[in-house]
């Protein structure tokens, strides 16, 4: 019986294989992806599953999001870019959208961190301060 | 309204606009009181973490694509989707003398109703233990006020002495004797005003305890004003296993603080197998893999760097103490379970309690055989030593002769004597519970007995006799249990006086 737990090991140990100099090769995944449907082994769809969130993972760490409450004029933009790049080096995508619910200011997120400069993050902190705890 | 504004006025000013970085991860999954969260690269092992809503959690697992975090609140506010935010911070509790007379849980937070804890000392939950260059050996000794324990089983301040017995055998009723004595000894030393004289502060950590027993004890060390040097830990059975998982530990720090800061401290530990039942479960629910009995492999790693945390550091180091009492109650006697035998072989001695002498009425039902302390006896007082020093001995021959008169062979005198001698002693033993007794109390009525004075009392009067001559020593020669106090040790005109004194009391025993 094969269980969940051999399957996402089999799931990170492809995913190990698509990786070149630490960053995924793009046909490498589409042919592990064809191999492994093409085999169609026993909890095969458990481990496609494991490989997807980690390309999903991979992918968030090299993908800035970047939230404003207003659309930013294309200077903004660029600059921003060339801060992050300077940061995290080349090869981020950066992701622009628009989110009224930080009523202004700028959030960016890239993999784990998060850059919040937001006017309701600083209201939260400020709630925070006064010993309110539920903002949401 | 000026007041509120100025008020108003410096929270602002000491908010920053300027965004750091900041870590954040996305619950994956939430359940059992464990969240799986995505992210958080850069988060560390025990790291408290914002769940939000108010709620911490406290990262156990740090995997390769997710963190396992153990939510030290209410886990059904959180929601798949929510973000965790690293706070730099591990886990940590209040410390300090205004815990003191207080009921706190895990996280040191009060449940007594009595207004916040005014600590502005904060120690890690988790702390490596002093090293063996701050260590000196054991040395000064431990009162019980139990005289079974003081006389036959000494504990020393800094050791770690195990206390296991079936439910119902005393087990709880001895930590909380020793509590009671210790505030005695503070109280008495206080008002003698003693300047030599080092308090011991007592620790009671309840681990997966009813609650109607935590307010038993409660109660019990408020009416025997034990409370203003005790700080009580609870974490009952209703509570989740992550915070009986966390409370011995959070305990040892508040022990720790006055260990660091050249005090004395007693952490009792009631008990390591509710303990060890608990941190299973958060273990399991984490996925670790499970070992024999399905507790994980550092089972016996958490216990023994909890234990590790008791110690007696050198004058340079303050000179303080951290003496550990871990209760572990085995099933049906079996001490040779996988976390009885543990938790023996970190400590320097058990006292073993037997239910057949607890319901024979030998209480506190103390094994004398199976019972041992490893390091204590170097700590016990001279004038206890030069008393009791054959006393063990004698209780063990007096069983095993005892054993043999129950097929009712004949007894030449001098074994008959000798088993006379051990049922004497048995009874000079029991001891009612919350009720303690002085060392020098304890010295001189067994050198009675010791000497052959209570030989022709009958055995169901020795107790009576003991009351009796406490009553007399404390009332007509309180000058004399104090030399004893003040001396530590029997030289030839002290003893002289002594047996002056209880031949004295017996010309008047009728």
């Amino acid at each position: 019986m094969k269980t969940t737990r051999q399957s996402v090991r089999e799931a990170t140990q492809l995913y190990r294989m698509c990786l070149l100099d630490g960053r995924v090769q793009e046909d490498r995944v589409r042919l592990v992806v064809q191999k492994v449907l093409q085999s169609r082994r026993r909890g095969y769809l458990t481990m496609l599953r494991h490989f997807l969130r980690l390309l999903k993972l991979e992918y968030e760490r090299h993908a800035a999001k970047i939230e404003s409450a207003l659309p930013l004029p294309d200077d903004l933009r660029s600059r921003v870019q060339q801060e992050l790049a300077n940061v995290y080096g080349t090869g981020l995508t950066a992701l622009f959208t628009q989110n009224p619910v930080l009523i202004g200011g700028m959030r960016i997120k890239v993999g784990s961190d998060v850059y919040d400069n937001s006017v309701r993050s600083v209201l939260a902190t400020l709630a925070k301060s006064f010993g309110i705890m539920n903002t949401n | 309204m000026a007041d509120l504004l100025k008020e108003l006025e410096a929270q602002i000013a000491g908010l920053t606009t300027t965004k750091a970085r900041q870590n954040v991860g996305v619950i994956r999954e939430v359940g059992d009181g464990v969240a799986r969260v995505e992210g958080l690269t850069d988060a560390m092992l025990n790291e408290m973490l914002d769940l939000g809503h108010g709620i911490t959690g406290l990262a156990l697992n740090l995997e390769e694509t997710e963190v396992g975090v153990v939510v030290l609140g209410d886990y059904t506010q959180l929601q798949e989707g929510d973000e965790v935010r690293t706070t730099g911070k591990l886990l940590q509790v209040p410390v300090g003398k205004p815990l003191l007379g207080r009921v706190v849980n895990t996280l040191g937070e009060p449940l007594d109703g009595k207004g916040p804890i005014e600590s502005n000392v904060f120690y890690p939950v988790e702390k490596l233990a002093p090293g063996i260059i701050r260590r000196r050996p054991v040395r000064q000794p431990m009162q019980t006020g139990i005289m079974a324990i003081d006389a036959m089983i000494p504990i020393g301040r800094g050791q770690r002495e195990l206390i296991i017995g079936d439910r119902s055998t005393g087990k709880t009723t001895i930590c909380i004797d020793t509590i009671i004595s210790q505030a005695v000894l503070n109280k008495a030393a206080e008002a003698a005003g003693d300047k030599d004289f080092r308090p011991l502060y007592c620790i009671y950590v309840a681990i997966g305890q009813k609650q109607s027993n935590i307010a038993r004890i409660i109660n019990v060390l408020e009416q025997s004003s034990a409370m203003p040097y005790t700080i009580i830990v609870a974490s009952p059975a209703s509570d989740t296993a992550t915070n009986q998982y966390l409370a011995p530990f959070a305990g040892a720090a508040m022990g720790e603080w006055f260990m660091d800061n050249g005090m004395d401290a007693l952490i009792i530990y009631d008990d390591l197998s509710k303990h060890a039942v608990a941190y299973r479960q958060v273990s399991l629910v984490l996925k670790r893999p499970s070992g024999r009995e399905a507790y994980p492999g550092d089972v016996f790693y958490l216990h023994s760097r909890l234990l590790e945390r008791a110690a007696r550091v050198g004058e340079t180091y303050g000179n303080g103490s951290l003496t550990a009492l871990p209760l572990i109650e085995p099933q049906a006697g079996d001490v040779s379970a996988y976390i009885p035998t543990n938790v023996i072989s970190i400590t320097d001695g058990q006292i073993y309690l037997e239910t057949d002498l607890f319901y024979q009425g030998v209480r506190p039902a103390i094994s004398v055989g199976l019972s041992v302390s490893r390091v204590g006896s170097a700590a016990q007082l001279k004038a206890m030593k030069q008393v009791a020093g054959q006393l063990k001995g004698d209780l063990a021959q007096f069983r095993e002769l005892a054993a043999f008169a129950q097929f009712g062979s004949e007894l030449d005198a001098k074994t008959q004597a000798q088993i006379d001698r051990g049922k004497r002693i048995m009874e000079v033993f029991k001891q009612p519970q919350y009720t303690p007794i002085a060392v020098e109390t304890q010295v001189a009525v067994i050198w009675a007995v010791q000497n052959g004075y209570v030989d022709d009392v009958a055995v169901e009067r020795v107790k009576e006799f003991q009351l009796k001559l406490t009553e007399y020593l404390n009332t007509r020669k309180p000058e004399l249990l104090g030399k004893i106090a003040r001396e530590k040790a029997l030289n030839a005109t002290l003893t002289a006086e002594v047996k002056a004194a209880i031949d004295q009391f017996k010309e008047t025993w009728r």
